[in-house]
């Protein structure tokens, strides 16, 4: 799915293709929840998590959100090419939210014969709000 | 709050063998339509060996096999007011069906910090370095999660 990227095809600054996901719905943190083994009931009972001081109920799993940020990744840079990446869980997500995921290229070089991006990423929700930031280094090829 | 006595303590390891099935299966929970994480025919022509475990599939071991909650417990942390704050992978290879990776979950950090707005939080680094069947190291993962207090 995700083409081939050559280092001499990005510059600093360079985005990312925008990711926007559907809107959130419980069912999706069910599912999750399930692939995942995560089965904390703050991510799928609205009375556990109204209990534990969320007052909307149920929120997101941070991972799942992660997850939508290593879609958006490596649906842009092959995933074999991904050598790190990492972010921060910023602000709670939950149902009804719709998060997009964007990112660009911060950091470019070659060093001991490989050719390595840095790029941050961030997902935020339908008002802006950011849920997760983050970053992540890859690996690309040469055209040479 | 959490037991700052046990930073460098190393606990059971995570042993799991990655299924096709799972590999699949996280992917349609994300939602990520990329062939290669169904169909091994697909990864191969995208210069894979097989289906590969996603970015962040590293969190099924350490989910499913009940590990985490086994060091949050003796850690003394307490559930109701655990973050988490932050997840970083490395990647030395691709993790594909059939393997077996293992690795031990370790007390990198615990720090104390406090908030904008005043309030203590205990801050825990958790490492696993992740080796393969062959005893190839495949990735490492660490997770910080927060307390608050």
């Amino acid at each position: 799915m995700a083409k081939e990227i050559y280092f001499e095809d990005v510059a600093i600054g360079t985005e990312m293709p925008k990711l926007v996901k559907s809107p959130l719905q419980k069912l999706n943190h069910v599912i999750y929840a399930g692939a995942s083994g995560d089965f904390n009931p703050l991510h799928t009972d609205d009375d556990f998590a109204k209990a534990v001081g969320m007052k909307d109920g149920m929120i997101t799993h941070g991972m799942l959100v992660m997850g939508f940020v290593g879609q958006a990744v490596t649906n842009w840079i092959p995933k074999k090419n991904l050598k790190r990446f990492g972010v921060r869980f910023a602000g709670m997500t939950k149902p009804g939210n719709t998060i997009t995921v964007i990112g660009k290229v911060i950091d470019k070089k070659s060093q001991g014969g490989v050719n390595l991006i840095t790029c941050e990423v961030t997902a935020v929700d339908e008002t802006g709000d950011v849920k997760v930031t983050g970053s992540f280094d890859a690996a690309l090829p040469t055209k040479g | 709050m959490a037991d700052h006595s046990k930073v460098g303590k190393e606990y059971a390891a995570v042993q799991w063998e990655v299924e096709r099935g799972k590999i699949r299966e996280l992917a349609r929970a994300i939602g990520d339509p990329d062939p290669i994480y169904v169909s091994k025919e697909a990864a191969i022509k995208e210069g894979y060996k097989d289906s590969p475990a996603s970015a962040t599939f590293l969190t099924v071991p350490m989910m499913w096999s009940s590990s985490m909650p086994v060091v949050i417990t003796d850690l003394a942390i307490n559930f109701a007011m655990l973050l988490h704050g932050e997840e970083e992978y490395e990647y030395y290879q691709e993790i594909y069906p059939g393997d077996v990776i293992t690795a031990s979950p370790k007390v990198a950090a615990i720090e104390e910090k406090t908030s904008k707005s005043g309030k203590k939080m205990d801050m825990v680094t958790i490492e696993l370095l992740y080796v393969n069947q062959r005893g190839e190291k495949v990735a490492k993962a660490k997770s910080l999660l927060v307390e608050r207090k």
